[in-house]
């Protein structure tokens, strides 16, 4: 669940219509119109990338006059499939995956079970991924994957380029080889099957 | 009684407040004292920063260490990239990186005859904190308009690995060289556990976000290092790489520069020196039975320093961070994601957070790092509204101020921490260099235990951490 409770302005007088903020927005908020940077308020979650990586310094953020707040509420939906869904993508339905907004595995589920078919639509829908925009790419992309949903990139944007290794898929090669430089890499696998298998808190 | 150090004064940032606005430092109260990282542990070896020489001993020790590096495959008309990152502006005021940098880009034009060299500084989760760097040392004018921040959602390449494809920053391997400039200082051991200490910019601030959240959500938390070495080793990355050049640090100063073309040679170097100092200091802090901290630094909340070692440390020193064996610390993101949705951990054996830290005095710490975690298990006290209002404006942090209260003075602050927990042992994180400031309670508890803690790593865990991470104490002689 997320607040939504910023929105960026542009200063058009700034704006060179460069489109880094339409490459880096997760949620696709922002096009360029008259060669200048417009903001689709309805879309945009307030997360600032726009703003943080603007070379002209052309963007401010703002307090929303009527904040929106945004996610998934898990208790609407089949908890059973989103259980599944969770596990195959091996995380425990109520492991954190956004630390920023504290969006849980379960709410990214959720969103899929509702439709989301892009890392883009999951932000969209949960706040995920409008904190700091950097630590939760790869559980999306996970989750989507055990559903089936395989997203291409935006083109021309720098949103996400693609799904990376995950523990269970380190080449044996590779741990034999780096075995004895502090990486513990079977050890580790198991102390995330275990959080997977973990008892739910908050249903049981 | 010994007055306080000077602590590192506020700095004007788009991620802290106005530095007009910090009233009071903690180490100003009354009472207030300081004990020196050389009282605790006389043994800990002579600094060249701070000391006599001023920054000049980190240009003539960075000139040195230089001499030594094979520059001979850069040639004139190449383009060279110096790789840096923020972290190392955040080291003693963040002039001795600044000058570090400096000096490699005179030795690279002056040996080799090559101009084109430009400074690329990776940052953590604040995409414009390097340029805030950049602009204050005044690193564009001196790279002649070549000195530029990346930040991980910046244009990607990617790169592949033993491990598959990642990504890393398209401007941090532009060039035709590139030269990884960074520091020995341990700061992020909860994540990194001292395993390939030097090679972790190359998945970090160096990476683009995939790679990063391949680090914090996909491989757990002690395989995760092993990321940085997939990049660092992919051919893309070794056809360009020419050398590193670290400032060495310890938690009391700066001990030297060291560079390598061999970049492991260095890790096992520096690993040592981590080890054994940074090991000291945890140790010690992890003695710590019950106090409050006073955060007090132009920092985000989880980077402010005491002692050369950061909050997050101390929020995880109830357990031992370099001992690979104990798998999560209290602190970690992997530890943060593993609590359930009633707010416990979903595995009996995850550690609490510190127990000994009873309330938390946010006197003055930056936004640009998810806090809450901290916020909702340890009592924290905001100092002033215009610091809260901050916190509510960060989208990293829309829920630090739900779970804090607000007092309008540190004075009032710390006098509602101390009649709260009925603790009188303070520790403050305020960057004072060479030493801790604190309360002279927690001076003497210190004092008192360091001999013993000093003895245990010596002796017992120091070559532990050694043999745990495959580097033998040779190697990795301080
Ligand atoms: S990043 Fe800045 S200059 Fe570029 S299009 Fe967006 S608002 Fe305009
Ligand atoms: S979602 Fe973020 S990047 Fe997109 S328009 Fe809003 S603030 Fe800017």
């Amino acid at each position: 669940m997320k607040l939504v409770d910023l929105m960026p302005v542009v200063d058009t007088g700034k704006c060179k219509g460069c489109k880094t903020c339409v490459r880096v927005c997760p949620v696709l908020a922002v096009k360029i119109e008259g060669k200048v940077a417009v903001v689709d308020l309805d879309r945009c979650r307030g997360c600032a990338d726009c703003e943080q990586r603007c070379p002209e310094y052309a963007i401010a953020m703002v307090r929303r006059p009527e904040p929106v707040s945004v996610g998934v509420n898990v208790d609407e939906l089949d908890y059973q499939r989103i259980r599944e869904l969770c596990l195959k993508a091996r995380f425990h339905p109520e492991q954190t995956v956004c630390y920023c907004t504290g969006t849980r595995a379960d709410e990214v589920a959720g969103a899929i079970l509702l439709g989301a078919k892009t890392p883009e639509d999951v932000s969209f829908m949960t706040g995920l991924r409008t904190g700091c925009k950097v630590e939760c790419i790869e559980p999306v992309l996970r989750l989507l994957e055990a559903a089936g949903i395989h997203p291409e990139p935006v083109p021309d944007g720098w949103q996400w380029y693609g799904r990376t290794v995950t523990a269970w898929e380190i080449p044996e090669h590779v741990k034999q080889k780096y075995a004895s430089r502090g990486f513990y890499f079977d050890e580790d696998i198991e102390i995330l099957d275990r959080v997977v298998s973990a008892p739910l808190q908050g249903k049981e | 009684m010994r007055p306080p150090i000077a602590p590192i004064p506020p700095r004007q940032s788009m991620y802290g407040i106005d530095p007009s606005l910090v009233k009071t430092r903690v180490s100003e109260l009354p009472g207030m004292t300081s004990v020196t990282l050389s009282e605790l542990f006389p043994d800990l070896p002579p600094v060249i920063y701070p000391g006599d020489g001023g920054i000049a001993a980190v240009r003539k020790r960075t000139e040195e260490a230089l001499k030594g590096i094979d520059m001979s495959r850069i040639k004139p008309g190449d383009s060279v990239n110096i790789c840096a990152s923020h972290h190392g502006f955040t080291l003693l005021g963040g002039e001795p990186y600044a000058e570090m940098l400096r000096t490699i880009r005179d030795a690279i034009e002056e040996r080799t005859g090559c101009t084109n060299i430009r400074l690329r500084a990776g940052v953590g989760l604040r995409f414009r904190e390097t340029e805030e760097y950049i602009r204050r040392y005044k690193l564009d004018e001196y790279f002649k308009g070549k000195a530029a921040g990346v930040a991980p959602v910046d244009e990607g390449v990617a790169i592949e690995t033993e491990i598959g494809t990642l990504y890393g920053i398209k401007k941090i391997y532009d060039a035709d060289w590139i030269v990884h400039a960074h520091n020995s200082d341990v700061r992020e051991v909860h994540f990194h556990r001292m395993v390939d200490r030097a090679v972790k910019p190359f998945g970090m601030s160096y990476a683009r976000i995939e790679t990063r959240s391949t680090y914090h959500q996909n491989l757990g938390p002690r395989a995760a290092n092993f990321i940085a070495r997939a990049i660092f080793d992919s051919p893309f990355v070794q056809d360009k790489f020419a050398f590193a050049c670290f400032l060495t640090v310890a938690p009391h100063g700066i001990l030297g520069v060291d560079a390598d073309n061999d970049l492991y040679s260095l890790n096992e170097r520096i690993t040592g020196v981590g080890c054994r100092y940074y090991g000291k200091m945890m140790t010690l802090l992890g003695e710590i039975d019950d106090c409050i901290v006073a955060l007090d630094f132009p920092c985000p909340v989880v980077y402010v320093f005491s002692a050369g070692v950061v909050y997050a440390n101390f929020a995880g020193a109830n357990t031992d961070l370099f001992d690979l064996e104990s798998p999560l610390p209290a602190y970690t993101w992997y530890t943060e994601s593993f609590y359930g949705r009633k707010g416990f951990p979903l595995l009996p054996e995850i550690p609490k957070l510190n127990p000994a830290v009873r309330m938390c005095v946010h006197n003055y710490a930056w936004t640009g790092y998810p806090s809450a975690f901290f916020s909702e298990h340890i009592p924290t006290v905001v100092v002033g509204s215009e610091q809260a209002d901050l916190f509510n404006r960060d989208p990293q942090n829309l829920n630090y101020m739900k779970h804090s209260v607000l007092s309008e003075s540190t004075e009032s602050a710390m006098d509602f921490a101390r009649k709260a927990t009925g603790v009188d042992k303070v520790l403050i994180f305020d960057g004072a260099p060479g030493g801790i400031n604190l309360s002279p309670p927690l001076r003497d508890f210190l004092l008192s235990r360091a001999p013993e803690v000093n003895r245990r790593v010596e002796e017992e865990l120091f070559p532990k951490w050694l043999r745990q991470r495959g580097v033998f104490a040779t190697s990795a002689a301080a």
